[in-house]
C-alpha cells in the first residue's frame, strides 16, 4: 500500500481520470480486470494509450478488446493472459500478429494457475498446491511459474504454481467512496484477487459516492478501501464492454473495432482517435443518444420460466 | 418429422448429455453450448444446476450477444467471482458436464486452444483456453462439439495440448480423484464416444443421412466402428419450438455456422433486432 499517487491525502484517494498515467510507468506490470467481454477497464486502458505508456506487461485472465487495444497502441512490451479472445468478433487480430510476428514476448497461463497465483500472492505464500493442469503442455513451457509438489500427509503429487504480484492492478467497479471501499453488483471476474495480490491498487468505477452509500450496501463491498491507493470516477469506464447492470457489451462499437483491426491502418485511425480525445469526449462521440438503449439492453435481456 | 438444421440436432444431443447431478459453469458466450444446457433445464432436466459469468444457480435464459450476461443475472441466487467458482465447483469435483470446442482435438481426449505452428512464433496464435487446461479433466462428462468435422480438426495427436481428459476410464479415473464419465464428441456428422483409456472412440451414431465410412475418412484419429451404426435421435417437435421460440428466437447458434462472407452480415442482422427490441422500451 506504499503507492505514492500524487496530490490525494491518506482519507480520499479520488484523483481525476488524467492522473493514472502518472499512477502507472513504463516497464511495470498491471493486472487488467473483468473477463469476457465484461467489466474490462477500458477508461483505464484508453488513458494509458492517451498518456503513452511503453512496455507494460500486461495481465489478464480473459481479456478481449483491452489487450488489443493496448497491443495495437504499443503501450505493451509483454502479454501474460489465460484467452484473449473478440468471441463472435472472431480472433484478436493484434494480439495474435504481435505474438505470431514474435514481436510481442508472452507468457499463457492455465487459466487456474493464473487465478491461483494471484491467491498465493494475496496469502502471503510463495506458492500454492492444487490439482492443476496434468497433461497439459504449457507448465513445462514455464518452470518459473509451474512445477510440483508432494502432499506430505498423503505422497500425492500436485501442481505447485508461484506466487503472482502484479505491480499494479486496475478494477472497475459499480461504486467506490473516497476510501476505495469498491462495490460490484455483478461480474466481478478476478478483480479482487488482483486487487489482493497487486503492489497498489486502482479502482475505476462507474460513480465516486458518500461512504453512508457504501454502509448501507456494504454486502455488495467486494474490496475494502485498505487495499485501494486511488480511486478515479469513470462513468462507461467498461465500455464497449459491459457493466451490468448499468449497461450492456456495445456489440456494435465492437463491431466497429472488429472491422478495422485487421488492417494496419484501420487500426491505427481507430487508435489515434482515442488518444486525440478526452474521457469525456470518447463518450460523447461514441454513446450520443445510445446511452440510453445499451442500458435498455440490460432490462431487455429475459430468463425464461422452468415449469417443474 | 419437421424440418430442421444441423446445429439444431447437435443442440438437442449435447442436451441429452446434460443431467441433474453436479454443477455447469458457462464462461465466453458459445451458443451452441448455452443452448443446449437451456434446453435440457426447460425439458428432461429441470433441476440442472447452472452457472454463468458469476450468476450461481441461474434460470435458463433466452440468447443474445448483448443480453446473455444480464439474463444470467435476473435468475441467479448467487453471485461469485472467477476464484470462488474455480475453488468452489471445480476444484471440489462438483463439475457436472462441461461442452467444449477448439481448434484442434484428439482421439486422447486432448485440445488445442494455443497454438498451430511453433509454439514461441506460431503460424496461427489460438485465443487461450483459459480454464479449460484444468477443468475439463474434471467434470464428470467431457463434451466436445465441432460444426466442421473434419481431420484438420479432429486429429491423430494435437499440435500443443492446452488440456486434456487426462484420465479416460472408470477405474483410472476414480484412482485420481476424479468423476468417472465419458468423453462424447457431437460433430455435424456424427456421435462419438470415448470410455477406456487403452480403446478408441466409438462411433456411437451417424446422424440422418451420414454414411459411417464418411465419418472414418474426416476423422484423424482411429475410430471403433460396430457392425451396424445407429442413427442420431432427430430433434423432437417440442424440442425445435423450444429453440425457435424461447431459447434462441434471435438464432444466435446458427451464428457459427455461417460460413465466409455472409458471416457478417448474418451478425449484424442479429444484432439489428437485438437493438429494435431495447430501443423500443426507450423510445429510441
Amino acid at each position: 500500500m506504499s503507492g505514492a499517487a500524487p496530490g490525494r491525502s491518506a482519507g480520499n484517494k479520488v484523483v481525476p481520470l488524467e492522473s493514472l498515467g502518472e499512477l502507472v510507468r513504463d516497464g511495470e506490470s498491471v493486472a487488467f480486470g473483468g473477463g469476457w467481454f465484461a467489466n474490462h477497464p477500458m477508461a483505464a486502458v484508453r488513458e494509458l494509450i492517451r498518456a503513452g505508456r511503453r512496455d507494460i506487461e500486461a495481465i489478464t485472465v480473459v481479456g478481449s478488446v483491452d489487450m488489443e487495444l493496448l497491443v495495437a497502441a504499443g503501450v505493451l512490451g509483454k502479454l501474460s493472459f489465460s484467452m484473449v479472445t473478440l468471441e463472435a468478433f472472431g480472433l484478436a487480430p493484434n494480439v495474435r500478429k504481435g505474438i505470431e510476428s514474435g514481436a510481442l514476448p508472452f507468457t499463457e497461463y492455465t487459466g487456474l494457475g493464473l487465478l491461483i497465483g494471484l491467491e498465493a500472492q494475496g496469502r502471503g505464500v510463495p506458492f500454492l498446491p492444487y490439482r492443476g493442469p496434468f497433461g497439459s503442455d504449457i507448465p513445462g513451457h514455464y518452470p518459473e511459474i509451474y512445477s510440483t509438489t508432494t502432499c506430505p500427509f498423503t505422497g500425492e503429487e500436485l501442481t505447485a504454481v508461484r506466487a503472482l504480484q502484479p505491480d499494479v492492478a486496475i478494477v472497475h467497479a459499480l461504486r467506490a467512496d473516497a476510501e476505495g471501499n469498491a462495490q460490484w453488483d455483478n461480474t466481478s471476474g478476478p478483480d479482487v484477487e488482483m486487487a489482493k495480490a497487486a503492489r497498489r491498487v486502482i479502482v475505476t468505477c462507474e460513480e465516486v459516492v458518500d461512504r453512508q452509500v457504501i454502509v448501507a450496501n456494504a454486502h455488495m463491498t467486494k474490496l475494502p478501501g485498505y487495499y485501494v491507493d486511488a480511486v478515479i470516477e469513470a462513468p462507461f469506464g467498461a465500455h464497449p464492454t459491459s457493466h451490468v447492470p448499468r449497461y450492456a457489451l456495445d456489440a456494435w462499437e465492437l463491431m466497429d473495432y472488429a472491422g478495422v483491426a485487421g488492417d494496419a491502418d484501420g487500426v491505427a485511425a481507430y487508435v489515434d482517435r482515442i488518444r486525440g480525445e478526452t474521457e469525456a469526449g470518447y463518450r460523447d462521440r461514441v454513446l450520443k443518444g445510445r446511452d440510453e438503449v445499451l442500458a435498455a439492453l440490460v432490462e431487455a435481456a429475459e430468463t425464461i420460466e422452468v415449469q417443474q | 418429422m419437421t424440418d430442421y438444421e444441423v446445429h439444431e440436432l447437435m443442440t438437442c444431443r449435447v442436451a441429452a448429455e446434460v443431467d441433474e447431478q453436479g454443477v455447469t459453469v458457462m464462461g465466453s458466450f458459445t451458443p451452441l453450448a448455452y443452448a443446449s444446457y437451456m434446453l435440457a433445464k426447460l425439458t428432461h432436466a429441470p433441476k440442472a444446476y447452472l452457472v454463468g459469468f458469476d450468476a450461481v444457480g441461474m434460470q435458463p435464459i433466452q440468447l443474445s450477444f448483448t443480453g446473455a450476461e444480464a439474463a444470467a443475472y435476473k435468475g441467479a441466487v448467487c453471485r461469485w467471482g472467477m476464484l470462488t467458482e474455480v475453488n468452489s465447483i471445480h476444484l471440489a469435483n462438483h463439475g457436472g458436464v462441461e461442452a467444449v470446442s477448439s481448434a484442434q482435438f484428439d482421439g486422447d481426449g486432448a485440445i488445442n486452444l494455443s497454438a498451430i505452428g511453433p509454439y514461441e512464433q506460431p503460424k496461427v496464435r489460438l485465443p487461450g483456453g483459459a480454464g479449460a487446461a484444468e477443468v475439463i479433466k474434471m467434470y464428470r462428462k467431457m463434451i466436445a462439439y465441432f460444426g466442421n468435422h473434419n481431420s484438420r480438426t479432429l486429429v491423430d495427436k494435437v499440435g500443443f495440448v492446452t488440456g486434456t481428459r487426462w484420465k479416460v476410464g472408470a477405474a483410472a479415473r476414480e484412482a485420481a480423484g476424479l468423476q468417472p464419465g465419458p468423453v462424447v464428441v457431437v460433430t455435424n456428422l456424427a456421435v462419438l464416444v470415448k470410455d477406456e483409456d487403452d480403446a478408441p472412440f466409438r462411433l456411437e451414431s451417424v446422424h440422418p443421412g451420414v454414411d459411417p465410412q464418411t465419418v472414418v475418412e474426416n476423422t484423424g484419429f482411429a475410430l471403433e466402428v460396430p457392425t451396424d451404426v445407429p442413427t442420431t435421435a432427430e430433434p423432437t417437435a417440442e424440442q425445435l419450438e423450444l429453440l425457435r421460440t424461447k431459447i434462441d428466437p434471435y438464432g444466435t447458434v446458427k451464428f457459427d455456422f455461417v460460413s465466409g462472407k455472409d458471416r457478417l452480415a448474418y451478425l449484424k442482422s442479429i444484432l439489428d433486432a437485438e437493438w429494435d427490441r431495447a430501443a423500443a422500451r426507450v423510445g429510441a
